[in-house]
């Protein structure tokens, strides 16, 4: 059977410095072990990087204070979500995972070195907090 | 308990700006095609999303997904609200 093409995502990163220790990382939930392994599968399916395959699942970092890139401007866009992780830049850095700027600011890729990496992701993505913006809005009666 | 059409993470954005997931995923394939407003995500957090478009890429055939904004029960009480109007 052949090898499956994937898209390369080296073209793809944006060309900025890592994000600082104590940016909070923003990544739907509830999480669990299957969770991370099904998304990180999907990932792994559709991308390689430097022709290497890669393991990873989509966070969004709180940038800045204001704008699309604060945590209360992603909260609301996660609307969807009744509960998130919030894990600090440093709590992932520290388990041993690396955070790929990938595609718009201000979303990354955590990177895994393989599936058997899922269980240390979820312990270092941390207990789930409700979401603020995911409850009874204006004009829903 | 919401049926999802098609299983993405809502956090997959790609170069495009939307949401990804493959085709494959989809519970029944044929209720994806662009302008389709489907369930996306997931049973513990799904949302109403638009299909954009669906592309051929190396690794299959990849669905662009524009995620409305809100939660799902935001659009349910929306229906209710002008169905009971009408009635």
């Amino acid at each position: 059977m052949g090898q499956v093409e994937r898209q390369e995502l080296r073209p793809i990163l944006r060309a900025e410095s890592v994000p600082a220790d104590g940016i909070v990382v923003v990544r739907g939930g509830p999480t669990s072990l299957a969770r991370v392994l099904s998304h990180a599968q999907r990932t792994h399916d559709a991308f390689v990087l430097d022709g290497q395959p890669i393991w990873g699942i989509s966070v969004f970092c709180a940038l800045d204070d204001l704008g699309g890139a604060s945590l209360d401007s992603l909260l609301r866009r996660f609307a969807s979500y009744r509960v998130v992780h919030l894990p600090r830049v440093s709590d992932l850095r520290e388990a041993g995972f690396e955070l790929l700027p990938t595609f718009g600011r201000p979303h990354y890729t955590v990177t895994l070195s393989g599936p058997d990496r899922a269980e240390a992701l979820l312990a270092a993505l941390g207990k789930a907090e409700p979401n603020p913006y995911h409850e009874r809005r204006p004009g829903r009666r | 308990m919401v049926t999802v059409d098609i299983t993405c993470d809502l956090m997959d954005e790609d170069e495009t700006g939307y949401v990804w997931t493959f085709l494959h995923e989809a519970r029944d394939p044929s209720l994806i095609e662009p302008g389709a407003l489907v369930v996306a995500g997931d049973e513990d957090a799904p949302a109403i999303a638009e299909v954009i478009d669906i592309v051929e890429k190396p690794a299959g055939k990849i669905v662009h997904l524009r995620i409305l904004p809100g939660v799902i029960e935001d659009y349910e009480a929306l229906i209710t609200r002008a169905v009971t109007s009408a009635s």
